[in-house]
Parts: structure tokens; C-alpha cells; sequence
């Protein structure tokens, strides 16, 4: 556990170091050129904007929030699901695969505009555009996962008489999971980005995306700055709660040892599963 | 009839794989609980045969009886171990020991019970909960056995389980199978390259020859059980090893 935290303060430690260096760069940049703040704020300045302009930015951010999670959940989902249906199958592949390319191949730009006019200008729209930029990776991955599931081991299930469900359940699905998360983590950085073309088409609520456009247009360079950092921790913030998300997940990957409960999921106790796993909670709140 | 009383029967199997012939009239029987190790050079059709008596693959022609019945391509009856230990890298030890039951009809309490109670007596007690990239080469064949064991399938089939390791881990895990062939009463086919593994193991070695995979020689090993490590260097064992050794680099046996 020592070990742990004294990982994890390096790590911040770094982090936080190189966020100093870009502020620092941009700092030298601005005193360089001699740039005036209309043309480029100082990182101080901009994050003072927010400061300032908190009453005004918080209700835009938890509304591209509120989209961009939504978004990606509704993207994950689908992109999961569509990633086993065509796993089942050589030709519900062949069939869908060359969709699921050009949907990408569209300029998302291009296909907001049309979004807006058949969805209308409510969250709808801008989930769609959100799930649309984030299900591709999660496909892509999933199937690949679903792709390469040892052969040998699936010839061992089958001497050993599995039953098609549960050898699924057992053997495809969990190890669906790695390259899942590598796909929310693309995905979950994607998803602000579809957010702000989303509110930039589809724009009766403001959000952090609109509020752009306008700051902009009225060279309010600071409070577009500062809309871009909020844009950007929620990002980094999504992808970060993946990670999280994803080493509760998976703890086979991190741990030598089952956790009590949250392994028990996977290893089939029958429903003990979820039990165990708020039990463990519980337990390792009162330690 | 002589054929029923057998457990296995293998009764002239031929595999052809898009004309090439890898198995040709093969026929072999084994006896109730006996060890069977099967040495050959490699392409001579081990693996073939093992994945006909354990039903992956249906032969060109001929049929495989177990206790008398005929389960050519069927599967769910033998236990299956691969070179590859295949152990789930998301399952505990317990949970891949009992990987049988969570395929077929679902884990109870008495199967992990009973999968505790198997690690704990071949020495993995401490390591129930650990995944498997937590354990050692010898260890992970070891749960990789037990997982095969917990299927309770009399017949074993075993295909170059230790094949992966190192020489002196591979010495310790055949004296452990022969104690825990000592515990059972199961029936074993065991696929080697190993001619002193063939030997120490087993009660009768079949030699093979190359493709198309025949049976050349059926060698009765007479060394008394329990073995231990003193038979490897046993004058009895040597004039086995010579002959084993000539079958296989004879001229008949293209390596």
C-alpha cells in the first residue's frame, strides 16, 4: 500500500510537472512575440477567466458534461453490442464491417448539420454525434478481442463439453474486457470533441461548446481559453475514470490475488457475486 | 470379447487433411487404468490421434470406443492437458480448476471445495486465490492437471503437458504425476518426445512412426511402481532406453 502511494505521488508529481512546462512554454511564447492578450492570454489569465466567470461556466460545463457522458455510454453500448453481434457470425460481419468504416470515413461535421434537422436541437443530437465518434474504437476492439480468443483454448471448452452459453459467458466475454477498455479509453477522449460539434450545430441549451462560438466571435479570447481548459479536463477526466473503471475491472491485471467479491463476479459464485463485492466495500471501509 | 474389457480402443483410425494422409490404420487399446506414453519423431500424427480420442476431430474413417462404446467425434468424455497450460488469466486457481463445471452446469460450493481441498494436497494451499501470472511454469501445469482431474473423466489425456519446461522443473512434475497416477485409477495417454519421460511414466510405450503416423513398436515397461528417481539410472531402464531410442532413429522412421 506504501508502494502504491509512493507510485502514484511520483506520478502526479510528473504530471503536474509537465502541465508547469506547457504553461511555462506558453508563458515564453507570449513574452517572446510580444503577443497582445486579445491574440493569446496567459494560462494564468485564462484560468482566472474561470475563476471569475464560475457562475456562468458551471451550468455550460455540467451540460457538455451530462452530453458527453451520456454520449459515451449510449456510444460504449452499442459499440459493444454491435462488436458481439458480429463476432457471432463470418457474414454479419462482412456485412456490417464496411458500414461501420464509412460511418467513420463521413465528416462528422458534415453529418451534424442533417443530425440537428432530424433529431431536433434538444440533448438527442448531440448524444447521437457522441455515441457515433465513440462506438467505432469500442467495436473495432471488442471484435478483436472476440477474434483472438485461443483457439486451443476454445478446443479445450469443447472436450471438456461446454454448453455454447456459458462458454461464452466463461471464456469470449471477460476476455472481451482489456481490449474494451482500450477502446473507451480512445473513445472517451473522442467523446468531449463530439460534444462541442454537437452543441456547435445542435444548439438551443448552452454548453461550453456554444459558449465558444460566441466568446469567440466577440474576441473574448480569455473566455475562450478557458472554455477550452474546461473542455480539456473533461476530457482527461473521462479517460481518467476509465482507467479507474477499468483496474476494478480487470483486477487480474494489477493483482497477483483475487480481491474477495469483485473477482467473484467472473468466477461464476452463482449471484454470491454481487454481495460479495458490497460486502468487501463495506469491509475495507471499516478498515 | 477381448475389445469391451479394454477402456480405450482405438480401432483403425485413418486421418487424411486434404489428401495428405496423417494417421494410417492406426488401431491401439489400453487397458483400464493404464499408462500409455506415445513417443514419435514430430509430423508423425500424435497430436492427430489425441484430438480424435478426445473428439475435436472426427477421423477420415475408423472409430474410437470407450468402455466399449463407440464416441468417435463426440466430446465431453476424456480430460484434455496441452503443452499450453490454457489457464484463464481472470480466474483464480480455484476458479480455473473448476472450469469444467462453470462449462457444462455451472460451479457449486462442493466443486471449489473440492478444488481447494486438490491444490491444497499437491501443495498450491497458499495460492487458491492467486491468478495465474502470479504462479510459476510448474505451477500453472499444475493447476492446469488439477483442472483436468476435476473434470472426473477416467481417461487422461495428456499432450506434452511438461514440454515447456525448464529440465529440472520437468524431472520434479513427472515424479509429481506419477504420485498422483499413484492416488488414481485413471486411464492415461500421454504424448512425449521425452524418451526418458516415456519411460518413467508409463506402462507401455508406443513408438510411432513419421507421417503417415503408424504404430511401429508396443514396448511393455516392466519397472515396478512406485517409481521414484532411482529408476532413471537402473540397468532395467538404460536396455529400455537403447531400445526405444533405436526404434525411433531406425530406418524406418524418417526423423
Amino acid at each position: 500500500m506504501r508502494d502504491f502511494l509512493r507510485r502514484s505521488t511520483v506520478r502526479l508529481a510528473l504530471a503536474a510537472l509537465a502541465v508547469g512546462l506547457i504553461f511555462g512554454i506558453w508563458n515564453l511564447v507570449i513574452f517572446a512575440f510580444g503577443l497582445q492578450s486579445y491574440a493569446l492570454p496567459t494560462p494564468q489569465s485564462a484560468v482566472g477567466t474561470i475563476v471569475h466567470r464560475w457562475s456562468t461556466y458551471q451550468p455550460l460545463t455540467l451540460q457538455t458534461i451530462a452530453e458527453t457522458a451520456y454520449g459515451f455510454l449510449l456510444g460504449a453500448a452499442i459499440g459493444f453490442l454491435l462488436g458481439v453481434l458480429m463476432s457471432t457470425s463470418r457474414t454479419v460481419q462482412r456485412l456490417i464491417y464496411p458500414t461501420l468504416i464509412t460511418s467513420q470515413a463521413v465528416p462528422i461535421v458534415a453529418i451534424a448539420a442533417p443530425l440537428a434537422i432530424l433529431f431536433g436541437f434538444g440533448l438527442l443530437p448531440k448524444l447521437v454525434i457522441v455515441a457515433w465518434v465513440v462506438f467505432f474504437p469500442v467495436v473495432v476492439n471488442v471484435l478483436d478481442g472476440l477474434a483472438h480468443v485461443d483457439r486451443d483454448l476454445v478446443n479445450l471448452a469443447r472436450v471438456m463439453g461446454a454448453k455454447r452459453t456459458r462458454a461464452f459467458l466463461a471464456i469470449h466475454l471477460p476476455a472481451t474486457l482489456s481490449p474494451l477498455f482500450s477502446g473507451l479509453k480512445i473513445g472517451a477522449t473522442y467523446a468531449v470533441t463530439g460534444a462541442v460539434i454537437g452543441e456547435w450545430v445542435a444548439s438551443a441549451q448552452q454548453g461550453l461548446g456554444t459558449y465558444l462560438l460566441t466568446a469567440n466571435a466577440s474576441l473574448d479570447t480569455a473566455g475562450v481559453f478557458g472554455a477550452t481548459i474546461l473542455l480539456t479536463l473533461i476530457g482527461v477526466a473521462s479517460f481518467l475514470l476509465v482507467v479507474v473503471a477499468e483496474s476494478v475491472a480487470t483486477p487480474w491485471r494489477t493483482r497477483s490475488t483475487a480481491r474477495r467479491g469483485v473477482g467473484s463476479l467472473l468466477r461464476n459464485d452463482e449471484g454470491k457475486g454481487a454481495r460479495g463485492w458490497f460486502g468487501s466495500l463495506l469491509q475495507s471501509r471499516s478498515r | 470379447m477381448e475389445r469391451e474389457r479394454q477402456k480405450v480402443v482405438v480401432d483403425d483410425v485413418t486421418v487424411r487433411f486434404e489428401g495428405a494422409l496423417a494417421l494410417d490404420g492406426l488401431s491401439l487399446e489400453i487397458g483400464r487404468s493404464e499408462f500409455v506414453s506415445i513417443v514419435g519423431p514430430s509430423g508423425s500424427g500424435k497430436s492427430t490421434l489425441f484430438n480424435v480420442v478426445s473428439g475435436l476431430l472426427r477421423p477420415t474413417s475408423g472409430r474410437v470406443l470407450l468402455d466399449g462404446e463407440d464416441v468417435t467425434g463426440e466430446t465431453g468424455h476424456v480430460g484434455y492437458m496441452l503443452q499450453k497450460d490454457l489457464l484463464i488469466p481472470w480466474r483464480t486457481v480455484v476458479g480455473n480448476i473448476v472450469l469444467g463445471a462453470a462449462l457444462t452446469r455451472g460451479v457449486t460450493s462442493r466443486d471449489r471445495e473440492e478444488a481447494a481441498a486438490l491444490a491444497t494436497r499437491y501443495g498450491l494451499g497458499e495460492f487458491l486465490d492467486h491468478y495465474p501470472h502470479a504462479l510459476s511454469g510448474g505451477m500453472r501445469q499444475r493447476v492446469a492437471l488439477m483442472r483436468t482431474l476435476a473434470l472426473h473423466t477416467d481417461v487422461l489425456l495428456l499432450d506434452e503437458p511438461f514440454g515447456a519446461l525448464d529440465s529440472q522443473t520437468r524431472l520434479e512434475m513427472q515424479l509429481w504425476l506419477l504420485s498422483v497416477y499413484q492416488d488414481l485409477e485413471s486411464t492415461i495417454l500421454f504424448v512425449t518426445h521425452d524418451v526418458d519421460e516415456a519411460i518413467l511414466l508409463a506402462d507401455r510405450v508406443c513408438v510411432m512412426s513419421g507421417r503417415p503416423g503408424r504404430i511401429l513398436a508396443d514396448l511393455p515397461i516392466r519397472l515396478p511402481r512406485p517409481r521414484d528417481l532411482d529408476v532413471l539410472t537402473s540397468p532395467a531402464f538404460t536396455e529400455l532406453k537403447r531400445e526405444v531410442l533405436h526404434l525411433l532413429h531406425s530406418p524406418a522412421v524418417p526423423a
